[in-house]
């Protein structure tokens, strides 16, 4: 079918027309001069249907499928940016209508993940750079020789480099969040300490653990505990095999695990038969 | 009426649904739970019913082990059409017989009259022997044996015939010097010449009678389709009454020196030896009839007994230890089933599988080697003591006449083994195992599975060199001269007295019985196979590199000397005494387990004049794949015992850390090293500087581009669980952070009170200690509960397991815990270690590694050796991994999990549950499920993989492996190239993507290690200051990471992590179908149009051209080698 395929855009080249679904069109994209097949992006203007929220601005956001491993958001960037000027490039997994929150993540608590085939949201500043990226001829480059990207051994040693963590750099990161913690527990707290007693306006009173007579905390294992305590008592109360028809029972019961058992042994034999498991050799 | 209808309608709904899904499921070969309406389990019991489960109650251990009894019995059984035809055969070979032609009576030596087309079964050494010989018909014709009995066994039905020599042929003193064997010799001669000539046989052979080379018989098998139903054996035997008992016991002589040894009888007075086995050979013929009546008599009257003598000779033949001279054939265990009838140790009513159980436990307590039991029951003065019996034989079990010892070829060694397997059995049966039949009948036990180590004697006629040798002339004249069993006895006693206490249990391959065409001579005694012994070792025994002898002045010591010869010497001892001793040479345990070799061949070349070039010694041939690169003399248990150690004093200092804000309440090792299964230990790292870029603020090393890789150093885990406090946050971003404050401050203080080399980050603290690399991971003991912590909205807290716990939890709690019993398992095994990472290896080396992760393959092996039945635990890693090939490729792993009791903390009923468990969850469980008692649900280690289709792989890898290896271990003349089953195929890969050696860091450590390599920057001696060095860096693994993640979903990527020069690449078909465009799904594929639609196909071209871009500097070569994805 791919082989198919390769001549169907051969002929579709020469046309001038790549194919591609309805809505986007597509980028050929590749690492560097030398790679002879290219991936395709596949671009659109970012829409979402009515009523649905976005965050990200409406016309200006161009929504590129496809983008390939060693393509980062500055290599994007760049290449997007003969299209217009380009405000911001963001990476994703997948599809995902909300831009991801702002601050950025600690590296030490959030290690980069290995890249692999990634959506982008590419804001332009104007309008017209989602336009020009529509009919973007390409095929892109991702390394070229005024912008080198690193692969292979070289970005592996790179990455080493970086992973090698700076003990202080740490350090900082931890005490100022331990601190903003602190604060905010601290705050919790003084509210708590503030409500306690106080019954609210329909006169309910809040009982927390802080409080001068603790109680449990409301967890399932807790009230599964007390289920089963409950369970035991009764159960020690009961009579067992005292009656007449207990006594039948149990015998009854004996005799279904039995049958039960016997016919699971049969199920077990007729397996083995059929897998020829009693030719001992 | 009505609702009573309805049910019975739902009811025969019910029924036709289940009566559907039973064919379909043995397709699918998955166990289903059973479901009974209530109506079926508790309607009223009919008679027969009650009957038939109190049956199983007392006759039986379980109704499973009846029905299983039952099938077996069935397959094994001959039908009764069969039995027609061979009726019909039978009647036909006697017809034949009769027929035979008689001939006229000539000299014993002159046999000018025998046909050119056939030749005497018989070497005739000395040839001249007087009397003559005339050919009758046999006075009479008779079956004996198994067949009439009901107790023959498929396949390989044999039919024995007993011929009766008329009276004319036998002469007075044919007893004397193997006359009467002469004649019987050219008796089958003359009627194998012309019953081959009969169109009515498909083939006619010679052969011998149970091994023994001066009793010849013919077989006769029938022409056309039924050739494989039968084989008629011929017996000749003389009439009754013919040769007088007296003549015939045990101390008699029956063959004359001075004719066997050519020479006349220099009369020094010197009485002849007395020639037991020969004289118990003709005994045997004569009481063919007698015994036939006594089995007939005991067997006919209950079937159960049929059952368990049949039962029984399965038993034997999956031992091999029927088969052969002094083999313990069926028809000695019907005999001492006859024995323990007449003693009432054996009931008539008893079902076959009590019969098999009262057998087994009369030899686990019976020591027929010191105790002989007779049948005879007459207390006639005349009859021979048993104590006369003992000194001619080793195993005494005479018969009703009380003349003839039935275990007459039985050797010490073999009956030893027969007690051994029994033992093993009774505690197989004892046990309640569920498995009990399957390993006791079902499972083949060949010699080279069962023991640690064997040898072969290869070849047998330096044996011959080794009778005189041994001074075992009297009984190379008693056995006619065969070489091979005469001197089986003294060479089994003296290899068991050399190993001494490092030794269980000797045992020895019986020479095989050959076959062959009438019109050659009987095979040689040189060419009857090779000799193999097999030798199970006491691990305790093995450490030793020391045989202590008597005190010098003591009268032993001489004979010490002697048995020991030069190896001997005199050694003084911490304790002042001075010992006659034997010190081998062995520094590791690799050399200690290989002692047994050299005791061996010490021992028979000095004793026995058998050079070492004779002596084929298998044990250690697979030892060398777990050798390091440049190691000769080690497998590699010293240097992880090393690496231990400094564990330990690692885990001191943190005990002993002073000024962290919470003591350390526990260290626990998580790595294979610790447990000992990593399959290259490490080695102290001594980084050279000027090969590295250096990170002088950090203290560390980095590699550089322009040099090869550095050496692969692996961090090695620890986990370090901190006491519990009040003080810890409880929310989960916050607990991380407070996590890596403790790694920072562990570091900290690391290096100001023991000036360690140490590097944080936020997950673990790396400690560099005598160049070994420990990666301290801080530890809280509630986390994995905060994580598993949800908020309902009624403000109710429930706990729901999410991968990060999970992940957590099992990285924390559950590894520690298994590296700790598995580190305890190889103090109880020291053979754990070789095992586990030999068979770590070969997955490895078939490219499947990272599909079965670590723990899973640790503790497969581990179950070998906690549940080693039918075997013993193994004592040397070869046989470990003989077994763990088997236990891969014959283990049901869709209907059954494998039960891994470690420290023995399951107890009987928690496994039943487990199982019962485990068929109603089947489907939700991974494809391989490892019950620990830590994880009743066996989905901890197994959960990530392997995937169906690796382990299906595996399985047929393993099952291939298997006999290959099996095959080259058995050869006598060497294994060959023992790394064959450790290279994988490649031709099945789509795409090979071949990798630079330079950048590959475990280079050398391949399948066949590279004859060069790249210099790794190690330095041989320490240094004082130390950095650093590169950590965790393997290109390859980097590389695989990037492929996995990127193209994960259209292939899968298989390499070998110990110097894989090749990454394997299988494109997933499912993948491949072309799919309708989702925004979803783009990942590496590209839009084409396909009639009228657009479809979505992966861009091959441009992946491929991906693969070398991402591996940069790395690929050399990336090959489609199959077009499998055009079509």
């Amino acid at each position: 079918m791919v082989a198919r395929g390769r001549r169907k855009r051969a002929v579709q080249d020469t046309e001038g027309r790549l194919p591609s679904p309805l809505g986007y069109s597509a980028v050929p994209i590749k690492f560097s001069e030398k790679q002879q097949a290219s991936h395709y992006l596949y671009v659109r203007e970012h829409r979402v249907r009515e009523g649905a929220q976005s965050t990200w601005p409406q016309k200006r956001t161009l929504f590129v499928l496809n983008v390939p491993p060693y393509c980062s958001e500055e290599s994007l960037s760049r290449l997007l940016s003969p299209c217009g000027l380009v405000q911001s490039v963001e990476l994703q997994e997948k599809p995902d209508l909300v831009e991801s929150p702002k601050e950025p993540k600690s590296k030490f608590f959030h290690p980069k993940p290995v890249p692999g085939f990634r959506v982008a949201y590419v804001v332009f500043q104007r309008p017209s750079g989602v336009a020009a990226a529509l009919i973007l001829k390409g095929p892109l480059l991702v390394s070229t020789e005024s912008h080198p990207v690193r692969s292979g051994i070289h970005k592996w040693i790179s990455d080493y480099a970086d992973a090698v963590a700076d003990p202080e750099a740490l350090r900082v990161e931890v005490d100022a969040f331990m601190e903003a913690y602190d604060k905010k527990v601290a705050e919790e707290e003084t509210k708590a300490k503030g409500e306690e007693g106080v019954p609210d306006e329909e006169g309910w009173v809040k009982v927390t653990r802080r409080g001068r007579r603790p109680v449990l905390p409301r967890t399932e294992a807790a009230s599964l505990r007390v289920l089963e305590r409950e369970r035991q008592k009764r159960a020690r109360k009961e009579l067992l095999n005292f009656y007449a028809w207990q006594h039948r029972e149990t015998k009854m019961e004996h005799l279904a695990q039995l049958r039960k058992k016997f016919e699971e042994d049969k199920q077990r034999i007729e397996l083995l038969r059929a897998q020829r498991k009693f030719r001992p050799y | 009426m009505e609702p009573a209808l309805e049910g019975a309608v739902q009811e025969g709904r019910k029924m036709s649904k289940r009566k559907r899904s039973v064919p379909g499921s043995p397709a699918e070969s998955l166990l289903q739970p059973v479901k009974l309406s209530r109506e079926e389990l508790y309607k009223e019991p009919t008679n027969e019913e009650l009957n038939r489960l109190r049956e199983t109650e007392i006759l039986f251990h379980s109704s499973l082990l009846r029905l299983q009894v039952e099938e077996l019995l069935k397959e094994i059984r001959l039908s009764e059409k069969k039995k027609d035809r061979i009726g019909v055969f039978l009647r036909e070979v006697n017809q034949c017989i009769k027929k035979v032609p008689s001939i006229p009576e000539t000299e014993l030596i002159d046999q000018a009259w025998l046909p050119a087309g056939v030749r005497v079964p018989l070497h005739q050494v000395p040839y001249t022997v007087k009397g003559s010989f005339c050919f009758l018909p046999p006075a009479q014709v008779t079956v004996v044996g198994s067949y009439l009995l009901g107790t023959c066994i498929r396949p390989n039905i044999n039919v024995d015939m007993a011929l009766t020599m008329p009276m004319e042929i036998l002469q007075d003193k044919d007893l004397l010097n193997q006359r009467y064997f002469r004649k019987r010799a050219l008796y089958l001669a003359h009627l194998a010449h012309h019953l081959a000539r009969d169109p009515l046989f498909g083939s006619v052979h010679f052969s011998y009678t149970n091994g023994c080379h001066l009793k010849p018989l013919l077989l006769l098998r029938p022409r056309g389709k039924d050739e494989h139903l039968v084989t008629v054996r011929l017996y000749p035997c003389p009439p009754p009454n013919f040769f007088r008992p007296c003549r015939l016991l045990p101390t008699k002589n029956n063959v004359r020196s001075t004719w066997y040894q050519g020479q006349s009888h220099l009369g020094d007075g010197k009485p002849e030896p007395p020639t037991p086995h020969y004289n118990t050979w003709v005994l045997q013929d004569t009481a063919l009839e007698s015994h036939m009546q006594l089995l007939s008599t005991v067997l006919s009257s209950a079937q159960g007994l049929k059952d368990g003598v049949t039962l029984l000779k399965v038993w034997l033949r999956q031992r091999e230890l029927d088969k052969g001279l002094g083999g313990f054939n069926g028809f000695l265990i019907s005999m001492l089933v006859a024995f323990l009838v007449s003693t009432r140790k054996i009931h008539t009513t008893m079902s076959g599988y009590q019969v098999l159980r009262s057998v087994l436990q009369f030899l686990v307590t019976t020591d027929l080697t010191v105790n002989g039991i007779s049948l005879c029951l007459s207390s006639d003065p005349s009859l021979p003591a048993l104590a006369d019996f003992h000194q001619a034989f080793p195993v005494v079990f005479l018969d009703s006449s009380g003349l003839l010892n039935l275990c007459a070829d039985v050797t010490a060694s073999t009956y030893h083994q027969v007690q051994h397997e029994a033992r093993l059995s009774m505690v197989l049966l004892d046990s309640k195992a569920d498995d009990g039949f399957q390993l006791l009948l079902m499972t083949p036990k060949p010699m080279v599975r069962s023991f640690d180590h064997i040898l072969h004697l290869h070849p047998l006629s330096r044996l011959q060199a080794a009778c005189h040798r041994l001074k075992l002339c009297p009984e190379l004249q008693d056995s006619g001269g065969d070489y091979v069993s005469a001197v089986l006895g003294p060479l089994t006693t003296l290899l068991k007295q050399g190993l001494g206490s490092r030794l269980q249990l000797l045992a020895h391959s019986r020479p095989s019985v050959p076959e062959w065409n009438i019109s050659q001579d009987p095979p040689k005694h040189k060419d009857c196979g090779t000799l193999t012994l097999g030798l199970l070792l006491q691990p305790e025994g093995l450490t030793s590199v020391l045989e202590l002898g008597p005190e010098a002045d003591q009268p032993e010591a001489a004979d010490f000397r002697q048995f020991w010869g030069p190896r001997s010497e005199l050694r003084r001892f911490q304790d002042g005494a001075i010992r006659e001793a034997v010190v081998w040479e062995a520094a590791s345990l690799y050399q200690k387990r290989l002692i047994p070799h050299q005791v061996v061949t010490h021992l028979l070349a000095l004793h026995a004049d058998i050079p070492d070039t004779c002596v084929h010694y298998v044990g250690g041939f697979l030892d060398a794949l777990i050798q390091g690169p440049k190691e000769t003399s080690s497998t590699g248990e010293e240097a992880l015992t090393e690496a231990v150690r400094c564990y330990d004093d690692l885990s001191r200092l943190l005990w002993g850390l002073e000024g962290l804000p919470l003591t350390v309440s526990a260290v626990q090792g998580a790595h294979p090293v610790l447990r000992y299964t990593e399959v290259f230990p490490p080695t102290p790292a001594r980084p050279a500087y000027s090969f590295h870029e250096h990170l002088r603020e950090r203290a560390s090393l980095l590699p550089r581009p322009d040099k090869p890789c550095p050496a692969y150093v692996e961090p090695m885990t620890v986990v370090c669980h901190l006491e519990g406090s009040g003080q810890w946050p409880q929310d989960a971003e916050a607990v991380r952070r407070v996590r890596a404050a403790f790694q920072l401050r562990l570091a900290e203080l690391l290096t100001q009170q023991h000036g360690l080399q140490c590097r944080a980050t936020a997950t673990h603290t790396d400690v560099l200690k005598d160049g070994f690399v420990f990666r301290i991971r801080v530890a809280y003991q509630r986390e994995p509960q905060i994580l598993r912590e949800v908020h309902s909205p009624e403000g109710m807290i429930s706990l729901r397991d999410t991968p990060a716990s999970l992940c957590l939890e099992r990285d924390t709690k559950q590894l520690p815990l298994l590296t700790s019993v598995l580190h305890g398992l190889q103090q109880q095994h020291p053979a754990f270690s070789g095992v586990a990472r030999l068979a770590k290896r070969w997955v490895r080396a078939q490219l499947l590694g990272e599909g079965v992760n670590d723990e899973s393959l640790d503790l497969v092996t581990a179950a070998l050796f906690l549940h080693p039945e039918p075997f013993t635990p193994p004592s040397s890693p070869q046989v470990g991994f003989l077994r763990f090939l088997s236990l891969l490729s014959t283990f049901d792993w869709k209907n059954n999990p494998l039960i891994i009791n470690l420290n023995s903390e399951l107890k009987a009923e928690e496994q039943v549950e487990i199982r019962s468990g485990f068929l109603a969850a089947r489907t939700r469980l991974p494809v391989m499920v490892l019950i620990t008692p830590q994880d009743h649900k066996g989905s901890v280690w197994t959960q990530d993989g392997p995937s169906a289709q690796i382990l299906q792989r595996l399985v047929i890898l393993a099952a291939e492996a298997l006999p290959i290896l099996e095959k080259q271990l058995m050869d006598p003349r060497g294994p060959g190239d023992i790394r064959t089953v450790f290279r994988p195929p490649l031709d099945i890969y789509d795409v090979l993507i071949r990798l630079s050696p330079r950048h590959i860091p475990r280079h050398r450590q391949a399948v066949d290690c590279p004859a060069a390599s790249f210099c790794r920057g190690l330095l041989r001696e320490p240094q004082p200051s130390s950095l650093m060095p590169v950590l965790g860096y393997d290109p390859p693994q980097l590389y695989l990471a990037q492929l996995r993640e990127a193209f994960g979903d259209l292939a899968l990527f298989f390499y070998d992590q110990h110097g894989g020069e090749v990454i394997g690449v299988l494109w997933k078909p499912t993948s491949f179908q072309p799919q309708p465009f989702k925004a979803s799904s783009t990942k590496g594929r590209m839009v084409v149009s396909q009639g009228e639609e657009l479809v979505m196909v992966p861009n091959v071209e441009a992946i491929l051209e991906d693969f070398a871009v991402l591996g940069e500097g790395l690929v050399q070569a990336v090959e489609a080698r199959s077009e499998r994805w055009t079509v």
